[in-house]
């Protein structure tokens, strides 16, 4: 077997497993195990609005704040669009995709995600830099930060390279490349990476329940 | 031409002149994809070249690698060169039959010890030695015996460069390469499911040329005709690149000649010369015609998935498995919260009743 | 017509290396009309669409000058429209292609007499004069 077998075959097929499974795990347990009766008389009896307007109102910068996370913030926003261009819109992700979910969606052009996926690596550069030198996020990061920015830095270069045809033969490549998103997948349900999971439901969570006891959130 | 003749003087003395010597030797060049400049380097070494022995061993093979060379547009280029070479034995093509095709195979041998060239095709069956004889004599015990005194091993075709389709998942009869037996010579793999037959000759024209085995790459095949994918010498490359691929082997895309990417080509991960030698006179090749590569010329081609699943789609085994997952996940995290609720209750219960 | 021709496929495809075989050849002819060395390009060498070294000729055209040699099939030498470059076109004895080059060269070297072959033609000359 070679490496690009192995990558395409047990090795995607176990970590997808992991993933599946790792993610629900922790989904189901998140959701059930925090329901912990408030015993305080609730100042508003239905907080759903509340729940759902935090949705909204976290995805700007706190006015607090926004002088000091502002490029934070938008550097944040632009990095996640372009990764997200990256994944969902590449010819050959989306029939990966589709081998997974059963059906597929129109492609972008190559030369237009290599601009993403450089831009997602460049920005992704940028903030892990900031991360081990910023003397506050140094302080609040900690290994968790550094495997989740690895292993999503790992399949953008690999990524990029394998496009490219640079450094190795592209099987090599191209089985580096799958090794490595295996390596988030099987990662992603137990560090940080869970926040693509967990960012709306625990905002929604903050929301409601700070709208029940009356407080803006 | 007699054995210890140089090709220069058996061309010389058919009466073909030095301007048909020098073509020759440009079509020689050009079929093993040496640059032109290199044809002076040619004619200079064919000229003093000296006719080789070769001996041709058929193990577990359907015959398409020879039917895939005697098919070859037999050229004259190309039949000089069978001229060129003394091919003392082969099943399919010698007169000679039963012990006396076996003779002549030991005389050369014999003859030509640490010179001869051996061109295998054709898998050989270890898991039972009788799965394939010639004249009683197990194929195994044959290459070796054969391969002992080979100045050199060409194994033609997937078969024998890497077991090929008698390899395939479950290989019934254990089938295994050339190189899997052979450790101590140089072997040279010219795959292909069969392979284009200028490239079993090109290799053959290398050898008689130079004496020596060309440059190989890690799966120990020729450079010059191996050394780039079909991918990268694909016409359709720019389709690839601008993200134009047919969706069906109707659709109008095929139709504008799209990349085959999406209906399972093989062509990023294969190497092999298709793309620019191409095939039947250098009309076409698969991807000429609208049909994927399906990756011939690599090792378990046929133990890598349907030929028309894009390579991208990966090979992840079956939905179930995830849904599976899925259940089993979502079931230990709901039942650990549950467990976790009610041993906290129970510990309450426990507080409160220890208060009272 | 066959049925063949009924099936729509655009035969004329691209495979974007026709122009940059112009540019060599532009280039390699610079050379030689500045007299440095001649450039030889094997055309079995390039990935090429189908039709697209039809093409190739079709843009190169014909010039004034058209050799044909005999040895081992024919071989036809045609000096394309634009001086010093040569398409190749080597035939076996059942007219198959072989090999096709172009040439950019003043004159391509297999249209000298060769010096074998003129030793090989003194001799035989002499033979003639023997036996008249
Ligand atoms: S048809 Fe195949 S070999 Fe050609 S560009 Fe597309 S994927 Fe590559
Ligand atoms: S195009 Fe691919 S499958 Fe077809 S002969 Fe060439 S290497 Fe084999």
């Amino acid at each position: 077997m070679t490496l690009l077998d192995f990558a395409r075959g047990p090795a995607l097929q176990w970590s997808m497993i992991i993933l599946v499974a790792g993610v629900l795990w922790r989904l189901g347990g998140t959701i059930l195990i925090n329901a912990k009766k408030d015993l305080s008389k609730a100042r508003k009896e239905h907080a759903v609005a509340d729940g759902l307007k935090t949705i909204a109102t976290r995805s700007l910068p706190a006015h607090q704040f926004e002088k000091n996370i502002r490029f934070q913030h938008f550097s944040g926003y632009a990095w996640h669009i372009a990764l997200f261009v990256s994944v969902l819109f590449f010819a050959p992700h989306i029939l990966f995709f589709e081998s997974v979910l059963g059906f597929g969606w129109p492609s972008l052009p190559n030369s237009i995600i290599l601009i993403t996926a450089a831009i997602a690596l460049a920005i992704l550069f940028a903030l892990l830099i900031r991360r081990a030198t910023h003397p506050v996020q140094r302080i609040i990061s900690n290994a968790d930060d550094y495997i989740s920015i690895l292993v999503v830095i790992a399949p953008l270069i690999t990524g990029i390279l394998a496009f490219a045809h640079l450094g190795a033969r592209y099987e090599t490549l191209l089985a580096v490349h799958l090794l490595s998103v295996e390596a988030l997948f099987v990662w992603f349900p137990f560090g940080k990476l869970m926040h693509t999971a967990l960012t709306f439901p625990s905002r929604y969570q903050a929301g409601s329940s700070y709208g029940r006891k009356g407080v803006r959130a | 031409m007699r054995k210890d003749q140089t090709l220069g003087a058996y061309l010389f003395s058919q009466g073909v002149s030095r301007r048909g010597f020098l073509k020759f030797c440009s079509a020689t060049a050009s079929l093993m994809a040496l640059p032109p400049t290199m044809v002076g380097r040619v004619a200079a070494a064919l000229e003093n070249a000296r006719r080789p022995s070769v001996i041709w061993l058929s193990f577990q093979e359907c015959t398409g690698c020879t039917e895939s060379l005697t098919r070859s547009h037999a050229p004259t280029v190309e039949s000089l060169i069978f001229d060129a070479i003394s091919l003392d034995y082969h099943h399919t093509l010698q007169a000679a039959a039963g012990h006396g095709a076996e003779a002549a195979r030991e005389a050369a041998m014999e003859e030509n010890a640490g010179e001869y060239l051996l061109v295998v095709d054709g898998s050989i069956p270890i898991g039972n030695p009788a799965y394939s004889t010639i004249a009683g004599i197990s194929n195994l015990d044959m290459l070796k015996e054969s391969a002992a005194n080979a100045a050199a091993i060409i194994a033609v075709g997937t078969c024998a460069a890497y077991g090929g389709i008698p390899h395939a998942n479950p290989n019934p009869t254990g089938a295994v390469s050339v190189s899997d037996i052979i450790k101590d010579k140089p072997i040279i793999n010219v795959s292909g499911c069969p392979p284009i037959p200028v490239v079993i000759t090109g290799v053959l024209a290398h050898f008689l040329t130079f004496g020596s085995i060309p440059e190989l790459d890690e799966l120990g095949r020729p450079k010059a005709f191996f050394g780039q994918s079909i991918h990268d010498r694909c016409y359709r490359r720019p389709f690839y690149e601008r993200g134009q691929f047919a969706k069906s082997f109707d659709d109008e895309g095929a139709r504008q000649g799209w990349c085959l990417y999406e209906l399972g080509c093989k062509g990023p991960t294969t190497y092999n010369a298709c793309a620019t030698l191409k095939w039947n006179e250098g009309t076409s090749f698969p991807i000429g015609s609208g049909h994927g590569c399906i990756g011939c010329s690599e090792p378990d081609f046929w133990d890598k998935g349907s030929f028309y699943r894009p390579i991208a789609a990966g090979l992840w085994g079956s939905r179930d498995a995830l849904l599976g997952a899925a259940a089993a996940g979502a079931a230990i995290g709901i039942g650990t919260a549950l467990a976790a609720r009610s041993k906290k209750k129970r510990a309450n219960a426990a507080k409160e009743t220890e208060s009272t | 017509m066959s049925a063949l021709d009924t099936i729509s496929v655009r035969v004329e495809a691209s495979s974007g290396n026709v122009r940059p075989l112009l540019h060599e050849i532009r280039h390699a002819l610079q050379r030689v009309a500045d007299g440095g060395i001649g450039t030889t390009i094997d055309l079995g060498s390039l990935p090429l669409a189908p039709g697209e070294e039809k093409r190739i000729e079709e843009l190169l055209g014909s010039g004034e000058l058209r050799a044909e040699l005999d040895a081992l099939g024919p071989t036809v030498l045609q000096e394309t429209r634009y001086a010093g470059v040569w398409f190749v076109t080597h035939r076996n004895t059942e007219q198959e292609v072989v090999a096709r080059f172009i040439e950019v060269t003043r004159v391509p070297e297999l249209l000298l007499a060769q010096e074998v072959d003129m030793q090989r033609a003194v001799h035989e000359l002499e033979k003639q004069l023997e036996v008249n």
